[in-house]
């Protein structure tokens, strides 16, 4: 508790449950207890899961100039990161020691997952506590932002369910039956966990996947029974934002004042400009780090992740916004904004089609086509946005074609939201395996 | 601190009664307007036999969740005590709407309505007014500061949710609470006595009595401080601080209408249904989304997709009847906009304990729990909480929260997860026992 109790404070502290997590978090030692202890057994033998996340803290690295002090580059950040966050990281096929061996080495954004329609998905999730703020003993959550009809005690809303305590580990499954665009995001002191950086998007990948008559990948946004969200390749592009002091006053126990709030960064990906045109971090799929329900990223024998190459302050940034493609490809955008502000992503020189927005696609209940053709698609906080566009064809004498997409409501120029579309002769890059390659 | 913050609630409880006593006094001044009952959640209509409704400027506080209070000017009922917002009026398609308002305030003032046309003015048309220098004064005939009084009327010609608000100085006038709702019924019926239509067209219906609104609004308290201690305000310095949902701020969201304990802000915005069924409750809910702030706000309903069924009284079907309504998870109202959608809850997974959540359930002891959670993950179940931990469940139910996600604008002026949030209320299907 970071203020006096008044009334209201009291039943907001109650209803965040932080007074339970207080209480659980004098239980000192995590070595040699059992993570879980079941009590109400359930099901004689329980699946394990499809992916294991772990929530903790960390620094990223944004570009130090300009500077901001004290605010930024926070004074406490090791070379070469600048910017404290809370966040998640992918920790599945680790084992326990490698697991707890990354408190303090949160990502951002937070891992990208994918789930096919009516496949149920199991996502366990690790608090491993705070490293730099061991005073907050706070609880965390995944909350599946836009998830139709969940039922509380799989939504992560903690007033309204259960939240996971430091050193305590909870599963979440998912059978989602609605394609399209999706986020995730902590939900205990949601301004505070979503601002600091425990955000990611989730895809959901439709039934008529595999269907090849409609379009000759087999890959769509939705069931559109015709093949008009048919696409070639996939990026997906999460929005977020920085206020310097909000994440300085995190790492130097202060509590910043909401309402003042203002963006000093904006993140597509958890980078700013030119970084996110930097590569992903190295993929290493593995039996038990499998890349079916997220990228499977390299991990260092301590489970830590790897830096993309020749970018060692991205090291907890590792996906790329870099959007590669062919002359002539359909090209899926899926959009999706965290930040607190409305976006507006302009391409120079490409259209735009609006096929989706909020995971439904944009078709009237009697079949009219409500889809739209734009240069610049808004969304807002908590909004997403599913575009695809077609790749001109290539007419440059350099190897590709360069087109900006950039966050039109965005004044920040460098440090901002931008990345390149960059368009290569017809056949020139292999067919697309994972998203954001 | 505190103190000082109760003595100026007492004075407006005092004001607020003295302001009573008045209007009981100028009661014959006033039509008989009926405040339909008033049950504990959704839309509180204020109607009047003839659609008319005298509308009069009352002055008073209202509280905020950081136990700040705010001074706030808004319409009543001539002779009811001061609300905040000002009362929803509900008229039915066709009707004759006749507002006379009343202006005790100390400036003039008018009222527009966004959406209506061919608004009559003390009989005339209502237009932009100028004084003689050519200034813009005010968007409409004004009721003079000081007693003035003006009649405006319109005939009711669509249906849907709309907004009635100050049409002098409304930078000022509307942010310090000249604003609120007004609801055209279709007169068309649909023949079910369970259902309404929401529209005049289209197919759009929603479960009788499960109606609810959200008006989100914000508050620069600086604004109102200078305006209560008459000072001049720079508006190039105004930022708000608050933001609301039917004039509270959460957790005073989910108390009931007329909460005894917040004497001036009667709305409450829980939502309260049932599961959907395709035979016990097929229908959806209504929501009635309005902004009457000057940004857009991205309202979020958890574990639903809303079905936004029209906007600023249209109903989203094209010239040839076909049906354009759409389904989102982010409610973004612009400012002035509303919006209408309906919604519904569905038990996809039908889990109970006998049809168990495939996971292992931890222990009491390595969970978290919130207050609004019954202990089970079961509709209609209530499990165990650690002993100490605050329950405010009664037979059950779920709480599913729904908020603004612009999250900085979920604070009360340093007090975060505040603001513009409140729950949709899943009981267990009927008959159940759930308190009513």
């Amino acid at each position: 508790m970071r203020k006096p109790i008044s009334r209201r404070n009291f039943f907001r502290i109650a209803g965040g449950a932080a007074l339970a997590a207080a209480g659980m978090s004098v239980v000192p030692g995590f070595v040699g207890k059992s993570w879980l202890s079941p009590a109400q057994s359930v099901g004689a033998q329980e699946a394990a899961p499809d992916l294991a996340f772990a929530a903790t803290d960390g620094w990223i690295g944004l570009p130090a100039s300009p500077a901001m002090p004290p605010f930024h580059p926070d004074n406490m950040a090791p070379a070469p990161f600048t910017t404290y966050v809370f966040g998640f990281r992918n920790v599945t096929g680790l084992d326990q020691t490698q697991v707890m061996a990354q408190k303090m080495r949160a990502q951002h954004s937070a891992p990208m997952f994918w789930v096919n329609q009516e496949t149920t998905m199991r996502l366990q999730l690790t608090n491993l506590g705070l490293a730099i703020r061991p005073d907050l003993v706070d609880a965390h959550t995944l909350h599946w932002h836009g998830f139709r009809h969940v039922i509380p005690f799989f939504d992560g809303e903690p007033m309204g369910s259960v939240s996971v305590p430091i050193e305590r580990n909870f599963t979440y499954v998912f059978r989602p039956h609605d394609p399209g665009t999706y986020m995730y995001h902590c939900h205990v002191e949601d301004i505070e966990h979503v601002h600091m950086g425990m955000t990611g998007m989730v895809i959901v990948r439709p039934t008529q996947n595999g269907n090849t008559s409609l379009y000759p990948s087999g890959r769509y946004a939705y069931n559109d029974g015709d093949g008009s969200t048919g696409y070639d390749r996939e990026f997906g592009l999460l929005l977020s934002e920085v206020w310097n002091e909000a994440h300085w006053d995190d790492s130097h126990i202060q509590l910043p004042q909401w309402t003042e709030y203002r963006v000093d960064f904006g993140l597509i990906n958890g980078r700013t400009w030119p970084d996110t045109i930097a590569p992903n971090a190295p993929f290493a799929p593995s039996p038990t780090n499998p890349d079916a329900f997220t990228f499977a990223v390299a991990r260092t024998a301590e489970g830590d992740l790897v830096a993309p190459p020749g970018a060692p302050h991205l090291q907890y940034q590792p996906l790329s916004s870099l959007i590669a493609c062919n002359a002539g490809e359909r090209v899926l955008l899926r959009f999706a904004n965290l930040g607190f502000t409305e976006a507006a992503m302009t391409a120079t020189g490409i259209k735009l089609q609006v096929i989706g927005r909020d995971a439904t696609l944009l078709r009237g209940r009697t079949g009219a086509d409500t889809s739209y053709l734009t240069s610049t698609v808004t969304f807002n906080a908590g909004e997403s946005a599913d575009v695809i566009f077609t790749a001109p064809a290539h007419r440059g004498v350099d190897p590709y074609d360069t087109y900006l997409l950039y966050n039109r409501a965005s004044t920040h120029g460098n440090g901002g939201q931008m990345t390149e579309i960059r368009v290569y002769p017809a056949g020139a890059l292999p067919p697309q395996t994972l998203p954001n390659t | 601190m505190t103190m000082f913050k109760f003595k100026w609630m007492r004075w407006g409880l005092a004001l607020g009664l003295v302001l009573t006593l008045l209007g009981a006094n100028s009661a014959t001044h006033s039509q008989a307007v009926i405040a339909q009952s008033t049950p504990t959640d959704g839309i509180v209509c204020t109607t009047s036999a003839n659609a008319t409704f005298t509308l009069r400027t009352e002055s008073g506080y209202v509280g905020m969740s950081d136990d700040n209070t705010v001074f706030m000017w808004g319409f009543s009922i001539a002779g009811q005590p001061f609300q905040h917002p000002s009362p929803v009026l509900c008229v039915n398609q066709g009707d004759t709407v006749t507002i006379i308002v009343q202006n005790t305030l100390a400036e003039d003032i008018s009222l527009v309505f966004p959406g209506q046309e061919n608004v009559l003015a003390n009989g005339a048309p209502s237009t932009p007014q100028f004084s003689t220098g050519g200034a813009l004064t005010s968007l409409a005939p004004v009721a003079a500061a000081n007693g003035g009084a003006m009649t405006y009327s319109f005939v009711a010609t669509r249906a849907g949710t709309f907004i009635y608000q100050s049409g002098a100085n409304p930078d000022r006038q509307v942010r310090m609470g000249l604003f609120g709702a007004l609801i055209v019924r279709p007169t068309r019926s649909t023949g079910n006595p369970d259902t309404r239509y929401v529209y005049d067209a289209g197919d759009v219906v929603y479960r009788a009595g499960k109606e609810f609104m959200v008006l989100l609004s914000e508050v620069d308290p600086y604004l109102n401080q200078a305006v209560e201690r008459g000072e001049p305000f720079d508006m190039s310095l105004y930022k708000p601080r608050y933001w609301l949902i039917n004039g509270r701020g959460f957790p005073d969201s989910i108390a009931p209408n007329y909460a005894a304990w917040l004497p001036t802000q009667p709305y409450g915005a829980l939502a309260r249904i049932n599961p959907y069924d395709a035979t016990a409750n097929p229908y959806p809910a209504l929501v009635r989304y309005l902004n009457v702030g000057t940004i857009e706000f991205p309202f979020h309903p958890h574990g639903n997709h809303g079905r936004i069924v029209g906007r600023d009284g249209f109903p989203l079907i094209d010239g040839g009847g076909a049906d354009l309504s759409f389904d989102k998870f982010s409610v973004n109202v612009g400012p002035g906009q509303t919006w209408d959608a309906t919604f519904d809850w569905r038990d996809n997974e039908s889990y109970s304990e006998s049809n168990p959540v495939p996971i292992t359930i931890p222990n009491l002891q390595n969970m978290a729990f919130g207050m609004f959670f019954s202990g089970s993950p079961y509709l209609g179940t209530s499990g165990t909480k650690p002993v100490g931990d605050t329950a405010m469940t009664q037979c059950g139910e779920y709480y599913i929260i729904a908020h603004n996600h612009a999250l900085f604008q979920l604070d009360s002026w340093g007090v975060p997860m505040t603001g513009p949030a409140t729950f949709t209320r899943v009981d267990p299907p009927l008959p159940n026992n759930c308190p009513q």
